[in-house]
C-alpha cells in the first residue's frame, strides 16, 4: 500500500483534492449549490500554484458542459462539477458527449430540483441522467467521493465514455470527517496512466470529423456502440476496484451491504443515508432481529445482477427514494430494484417509500422506522415517509396590509410630462416616501444591502401597479422564505436563465385578457429584478426579450458577484476583485478580465430605455424609474440598472456603503447615462464637477479589491483605469 | 471548575460508554461558529485521538440569521455514519444573547446538558431551564483580545469539556491561521487562552417552566397549503423582528433636528422609517414619526446619510426603551405575534468568507 495521510475535510474538499492531485488540463464550470467548493477550493490551489489547470468560469452550466466537451474532443483532462438544475440545463449536451465518445469526469453534487427552489439535497437531479449514457458512481461517504474521483477517470479512459461521480449534496459534500489520501501524485497518476487518443483531433496531418450527421440505417449503431461500451464498464469495475483495493487498502463493490445474508428485513437506499442505515441495521441487530441494508455504488449500467444476489433471498425489501418518479408508483432506484429482483426470479416483496426530500434530515431512527415498515403487512407498499398535513390557523390568513392599487400608489410624487421628449418632475425624497410599499419589511437581506435600497427606489418612481419576476438570486431568497413573503403585489421566481421570457410571457397575456375585457384596463408594469448573475446566465434570454420588445422593465441590480453562493466571480466583478473562484494569490491577482458594460449590449438591442443609476443620486435613480416604467408601458423593453452594495462580500462596512457607490460614481467605473429612444445623454459628469477620483480610490474602500493598492498590482490598475476612461470617453462621445 | 468534568467532560463521557459526544454552536451569521465548529472538529482527529465530523446548517449566505454548528466526537475505532443534526447536545454554546429566547435553540437539552452563553458586560445570571450553565463575556474578551468571538468560545468549549489546558485549541488555531495569517495569530490565541480561562458557572435567574424544543404545530402541510407552493399571504415577512441581528448599536431619532428630508427613507433596506402627511415649518409635507425597530438591522447607513445628524449612532443595551419606536404605518392589523431572528438559513461556503474573518475583516 502507498502511503496515505490524515485529512479533516469535506466530500467537496476531498473532491477538489482528487482533482489537484490527478492533473486536469481544464476545469470547465458554472457555480450552483452545493457544488460550487469544488471549484473554489481549486481555485484557492490555482492562485497559490499548487495546480496549473485552466479553469474557465462559464457564463452557464450549458456553456460550461460545452466548453468541456470541446476540451476533452481537443485531447485535454477535462473536469466539471454541477447539482440540480446546472445539471438539468447542461442535459443536452450530455448525450453529445456520450455518443461521441469523448471521457470526462464530472462531480454531480446532488440537490433537489426546482421549483419551488430549493437548494439542499435530494437525489432528484441524478436521477434525470440515467438515460444520458454516462456511467454513474454513486459515493455514500466522503472517503469514496475521493477514490470514486480517481477511479472514475481510468474508467472513463478505458471504455471513452464520460463519467459522473455523484454524492449527497451537503450531507456529504459539506461535512468534514476523517479521511486519507495519497501523499505522492504520483501514486495517482500512475494509477490512472498516461491518456491515450486513437484519432487525436488536433492532429492536423491526420484530420478527422467530429459529429457526422447520421440517420437510419446509422444512428441504432452508434448507439449499440454505446450499450456496448457500458457492457464493457460491468466488466472493467471489478478489476479497477481491485487495483484500487490494492492501492489504497480501501475495497468497493459495484453494490454493499450490511447483514444482508441473512436479513429477513432490508433496506435499500442511496448515499449517506446506507451510511446511517449502518448503524441502525448493527442496533437492531444486537436486539436479535435479521434485518439488513444494501446500497449501489454504480447507477449506471446499472448492477442489477449484483445487487439480485446480495438482497433476493431478504422477504421483505424496502427501496428508500430520495426523489420520485411521479406516477411510476416509486422512484427510480425503486423500480430498478424491482426490475432487478424480477429477472433474477426473487421472491422478495419490494416496498417503496419515499423519504428526505428537500434535505429533510435521515435519523438512525428513521432507518429503524422503515424496518420495521418493510416486514409490516398493515403498512402500504408505496408511501410518502415524513410529510405533514398542516394545521389550519384562521387567524394568520388574515391579510396583514391593504393591497397596493393604483389609486394608492398614483401619489402624484413623481410626474411624467409628454411632449417633444420626455420630462420627469418631482422626486423629491420627502414627497416618494409617502408610495406605499410593494414589498413589506422583515425580509432576510444582510445589515446595509443595497438590493432591497435600489428596488425601494425604484418602486418609489413608478406610480402605477407592478407585477415582479425576479429571477433567482438574493433579492429573491430574501424576501420569499416559505411560508413568508415580503411581496405585496404579483410576484414570480424562474430560473435566472430565463426570467426575462418567463415575464415576457405574463405580459403578453395580462394585455391579451386586457384586449378581451377579461381584467379591468389600466397600466400595469411589469418589472423583471435580476442580479448581475442573472445577466449572465439569463443574458441570452433578456437580449432575446429586448429584440422582441415586450413591454416591460428589466431591473439589474449591480453587486458585481454571485453574492448569494458566497461570492462567485461574475462577469460585472471589477477586474482584479477576490472572489471565491478568483483568489489572491502568488499565481493569481484576483479577476483576470473586465467587467461586463451590460448597458451598452442593451442599448445595443435598440429598445426605447437604457439606463443607469445610483443610490448616491436618489433624485435621478427615482425620476429614471418614472420614465422607464412609461417607456415600459407604452413602447416596448427599458433596461435600467443599478450599482448595488454587499457589505458581506465587498468586505467594508454597511454603514457607508452610500459613499462607497458614490464613489464607484465619481470615478467613472460606474458612469449615470441613459440612453433614450437611441439618445445617449450623460446624467452626471465627474470630470464637470471636479469629482472624478482614480478607480484606485474605490477600489481602495472594498476589502474585495484593497489588494490592488500594493505596488505589485499597479499594472492591473492601470489597465482598468485605461478601460475605463475609454468606456468614459466613448461615452461622452455618444452623448455630444 | 472540577465540575465541568462531570458534566461535560468528553473523555469521561466517551469512557462511561457514551457512543457519541455532542455539541451544537447556536449562533448568527457573521460571528464565525463555522470555522469554530470546524475548529473544534479537527482537532479531535488531529490532538485528541478521537473520530469526529463537523458540518453546519445550511441556507443562504447572509449576516445576522441563525446558524447552528454540529460537531460529534467519538473512539477512533468508531466510524461515524450518523449525518443528521445534533438533537440532544452534551454540550450547547451559544454565542449571541439574542438567541436564548428562541425555544429551537434549547431542543433537546436535558439536566446533564453543559450550556455556555456569551454574556452581555456585567451580566451574571441568566434564564435558564433545561442544563448546567456557563457564561463569559465573550464579546468584550474579543474587542479586547482583536480576537473573534469563534475563538473565545472555542476557549471556553474545550474547558468545559474538560480539558486541562486550552493546548489543542491553540494549535489548531495555529493550523488553521498560522501559514496563511501570521499577522492575526497571536490576537486569537490570546482570545482562546482567555475564552478558557474566564469561563465559569453562572447561577440560573428563573427556573420557569421548561419551554425546551417546544415548537408551534406546523400550520402549512400537505392538506393545508396551496397547491404549488403559492403564498397568498402577501407581506407575511412583516412578522419578522429582526433585532438580532444588530451587532450592539442601534440609530437613536432626534426628532427635534429632523428636516424631514427623507434621505434616511431613501437609504435604509429595512423600510424602517414611518413618514406621514403632516406640516413642517408651516408647510404640508411628510414628516418623519420614527422607526419601526422590529425590522432595523442595525446597519447603521441612515445615521451616516443624516446631514443634520438627527439620526446618530447608540448602543441599544443602553437604551432599553426607544423613543419614536413606531410600528409600521401600513399595517392594518397587529401581528398575533414577532417571530425572532431572521428567516433565512446560512450557508458554509468556507473559502473565501472564512478567509476574509481569518484577516479580521468586518462584516
Amino acid at each position: 500500500m502507498n502511503k496515505q495521510v490524515v485529512e479533516y475535510a469535506s466530500g467537496n474538499e476531498m473532491a477538489a483534492i482528487a482533482i489537484k492531485q490527478i492533473g486536469y488540463d481544464l476545469m470547465g464550470y458554472y457555480p450552483i449549490t452545493p457544488s460550487t467548493q469544488i471549484a473554489e477550493n481549486l481555485d484557492i490551489m490555482r492562485a497559490n500554484g499548487e495546480t496549473d489547470m485552466v479553469m474557465v468560469a462559464a457564463e452557464g452550466e450549458h456553456s460550461a458542459a460545452g466548453i468541456c466537451y470541446g476540451a476533452s474532443v481537443a485531447g485535454g483532462r477535462v473536469i466539471n462539477a454541477t447539482s440540480a438544475n446546472g445539471l438539468l440545463y447542461a442535459i443536452e449536451q450530455f448525450p453529445v458527449q456520450s455518443g461521441t465518445r469523448y471521457p470526462m469526469v464530472m462531480n454531480v453534487v446532488c440537490r433537489t430540483v426546482s421549483g419551488p427552489l430549493s437548494i439542499k439535497g435530494d437525489h432528484s437531479d441524478i436521477m434525470f441522467i440515467l438515460n444520458a449514457g454516462w456511467p454513474i458512481l454513486f459515493a455514500s461517504t466522503v472517503q469514496q467521493v475521493y477514490d470514486f474521483n480517481i477511479i472514475a477517470l481510468k474508467l472513463a479512459e478505458q471504455v471513452r465514455l464520460p463519467v459522473v461521480v455523484a454524492y449527497d449534496g451537503f450531507f456529504t459534500s459539506h461535512q468534514k470527517g476523517r479521511c486519507l489520501r495519497f501523499e505522492d501524485d504520483e501514486v495517482v497518476r500512475n494509477y490512472i496512466g498516461p491518456k491515450v487518443e486513437e484519432y487525436p483531433f488536433l492532429d492536423l496531418e491526420h484530420p478527422i470529423t467530429v459529429g457526422s450527421y447520421m440517420n437510419e440505417p446509422d444512428i441504432i449503431n452508434n448507439r449499440y456502440q454505446l450499450h456496448l461500451a457500458m457492457e464493457k464498464v460491468n466488466e472493467l469495475l471489478p478489476e479497477l476496484f481491485a487495483s484500487y483495493g490494492e492501492l489504497s487498502g480501501r475495497n468497493y463493490g459495484k453494490v454493499e451491504g450490511t447483514g444482508c445474508e441473512d436479513a429477513e428485513s432490508l433496506l435499500v437506499l442511496l448515499g449517506s443515508s446506507y451510511d446511517t442505515s449502518i448503524d441502525a441495521v448493527s442496533e437492531m441487530r444486537a436486539e436479535g432481529q435479521k434485518v439488513g441494508a444494501a446500497t449501489l455504488h454504480v447507477l449506471r449500467p446499472f448492477p442489477g445482477k449484483e445487487l439480485a444476489e446480495l438482497i433476493g433471498e431478504s422477504a421483505n425489501i424496502l427501496v428508500a427514494d430520495r426523489q420520485d418518479s411521479y406516477g411510476a408508483g416509486g422512484g427510480n432506484l425503486s423500480l430498478e430494484v424491482r426490475a432487478a429482483l424480477q429477472k433474477s426470479g426473487s421472491s422478495s416483496k419490494v416496498k417503496s417509500l419515499i423519504y428526505g426530500l428537500g434535505g429533510k434530515d435521515f435519523f438512525k431512527e428513521d432507518a429503524k422506522t422503515m424496518l420495521k415498515w418493510a416486514a409490516d403487512e398493515t403498512k402500504p407498499d408505496f408511501d410518502y415517509y415524513g410529510i405533514t398535513p398542516g394545521e389550519e390557523n384562521k387567524a394568520e390568513g388574515q391579510p396583514l396590509f391593504e393591497p397596493v392599487t393604483a389609486e394608492r400608489t398614483n401619489i402624484g410624487a413623481t410626474k411624467v410630462e409628454l411632449g417633444e421628449s420626455l420630462k420627469v418632475t418631482g422626486g423629491t425624497l420627502n414627497a416618494v416616501t409617502a408610495m406605499p410599499g410593494r414589498i413589506a419589511p422583515g425580509h432576510g437581506a444582510c445589515p446595509g444591502c443595497g438590493i432591497p435600497v435600489n428596488l425601494n427606489l425604484l418602486l418609489r418612481g413608478i406610480e402605477d401597479p407592478v407585477v415582479f419576476l425576479f429571477q433567482t438570486g438574493c433579492g429573491m431568497i430574501v424576501t420569499t422564505a416559505y411560508p413568508r413573503t415580503s411581496f405585496k403585489v404579483p410576484y414570480l421566481h424562474n430560473l435566472f436563465q430565463n426570467g426575462a421570457a418567463t415575464l415576457s410571457g405574463v405580459a403578453e397575456i395580462c394585455y391579451r385578457k386586457q384586449q378581451k375585457g377579461e381584467i379591468p384596463p389600466g397600466d400595469i408594469i411589469f418589472v423583471m429584478v435580476s442580479g448581475d448573475g442573472g445577466m449572465d446566465i439569463g443574458m441570452g434570454s433578456a437580449l432575446g426579450t429586448a429584440l422582441r420588445g415586450h413591454r416591460l422593465l428589466i431591473f439589474e441590480y449591480d453587486n458585481g458577484g454571485y453574492m448569494n453562493t458566497g461570492y462567485q466571480l461574475s462577469y460585472s466583478t471589477p477586474l482584479g476583485a477576490r472572489s471565491s473562484t478568483s483568489h489572491v494569490g502568488k499565481e493569481q491577482y484576483g479577476k483576470t478580465f473586465f467587467n461586463k458594460d451590460m448597458p451598452q449590449i442593451m442599448a445595443a438591442t435598440g429598445i426605447p430605455y437604457v439606463a443607469t443609476v445610483a443610490e448616491s443620486n436618489p433624485t435621478d435613480f427615482i425620476k429614471k424609474a418614472a420614465k422607464a416604467a412609461h417607456y415600459a408601458k407604452t413602447t416596448g423593453t427599458a433596461y435600467v440598472k443599478a450599482i448595488s452594495a454587499c457589505p458581506l462580500n465587498w468586505n467594508d462596512k454597511p454603514a457607508t456603503e452610500r459613499r462607497v457607490i458614490e464613489a464607484a460614481v465619481n470615478s467613472c467605473y460606474f458612469p449615470l447615462y441613459e440612453v433614450e429612444q437611441g439618445v445617449t445623454k450623460l446624467s452626471y459628469d465627474p470630470e464637470k464637477t471636479g469629482k472624478k477620483i482614480p478607480v484606485l480610490d474605490w477600489l481602495s474602500m472594498m476589502g474585495r479589491t484593497k489588494h490592488l493598492q500594493k505596488e505589485a498590482y499597479g499594472d492591473v490598475v492601470e489597465r482598468m483605469q485605461v478601460e475605463i476612461d475609454r468606456r468614459f470617453a466613448e461615452l461622452k462621445k455618444r452623448a455630444e | 471548575m472540577a465540575e465541568a468534568k462531570k458534566y461535560g467532560g468528553l473523555t469521561e463521557k466517551l469512557k462511561s460508554g457514551k457512543e457519541y459526544y455532542e455539541i451544537r454552536l447556536e449562533s448568527i451569521g457573521g460571528l464565525g461558529a463555522n470555522l469554530c465548529g470546524k475548529m473544534l472538529g479537527e482537532l479531535g482527529v488531529k490532538y485528541l485521538d478521537l473520530n469526529s465530523s463537523s458540518f453546519s446548517s445550511y441556507g443562504s449566505e447572509k449576516t445576522g440569521t441563525p446558524v447552528k454548528g454540529f460537531i460529534r466526537y467519538c473512539n477512533k475505532e468508531k466510524e461515524i455514519r450518523v449525518h443528521s443534526p445534533v438533537v440532544e447536545p452534551d454540550l450547547l454554546v451559544v454565542f449571541h444573547q439574542a438567541l436564548m429566547k428562541d425555544t429551537s435553540v434549547w431542543k433537546g437539552c436535558g439536566q446533564d446538558t453543559a450550556v455556555i452563553v456569551a454574556l452581555e458586560p456585567g451580566q451574571e445570571k441568566v434564564d435558564g431551564c433545561c442544563g448546567v450553565f456557563y457564561g463569559l463575556e465573550a464579546q468584550r474578551i474579543a474587542m479586547e483580545t482583536h480576537s473573534r468571538i469563534n475563538v473565545v468560545m472555542l476557549g471556553a468549549a474545550l474547558k468545559v469539556m474538560g480539558l486541562e489546558t486550552p493546548e489543542v485549541g491553540e494549535q489548531i488555531c495555529k493550523d488553521t491561521l498560522g501559514q496563511k495569517y501570521p499577522d492575526a495569530l497571536e490576537a486569537n490565541l490570546q482570545g482562546i487562552r482567555r475564552g478558557f480561562d474566564e469561563v465559569r458557572m453562572l447561577e440560573v435567574a428563573a427556573e420557569g417552566n421548561c419551554s425546551c424544543g417546544s415548537s408551534s404545530p406546523q400550520e402549512w402541510g400537505y392538506e393545508t397549503a396551496p397547491i404549488g407552493g403559492i403564498n397568498p399571504r402577501f407581506g407575511s415577512t412583516v412578522v419578522a423582528d429582526l433585532s438580532p441581528s444588530r451587532q450592539g448599536y442601534i440609530p437613536l431619532f432626534i426628532k427635534e433636528r429632523c428636516i424631514n428630508c427623507g434621505l434616511c427613507h431613501s437609504t435604509c433596506p429595512d423600510m424602517v422609517f414611518q413618514f406621514e402627511k403632516g406640516e413642517y415649518k408651516g408647510r404640508e409635507m411628510m414628516v418623519n414619526q420614527g422607526l419601526d425597530y422590529y425590522h432595523c438591522k442595525g446597519c447603521l447607513r441612515c445615521v451616516d446619510v443624516c446631514p443634520v445628524n438627527a439620526l446618530v449612532r447608540g448602543v441599544e443595551a443602553e437604551h432599553p426603551y426607544k423613543d419614536y419606536f413606531i410600528t409600521n404605518q401600513e399595517l392594518v392589523r397587529k401581528p398575533e405575534y414577532y417571530e425572532e431572528a431572521g428567516p433565512d438559513g446560512y450557508i458554509t461556503s468556507e473559502s473565501y468568507l472564512t478567509e476574509k474573518r481569518m484577516e479580521g475583516g468586518e462584516v
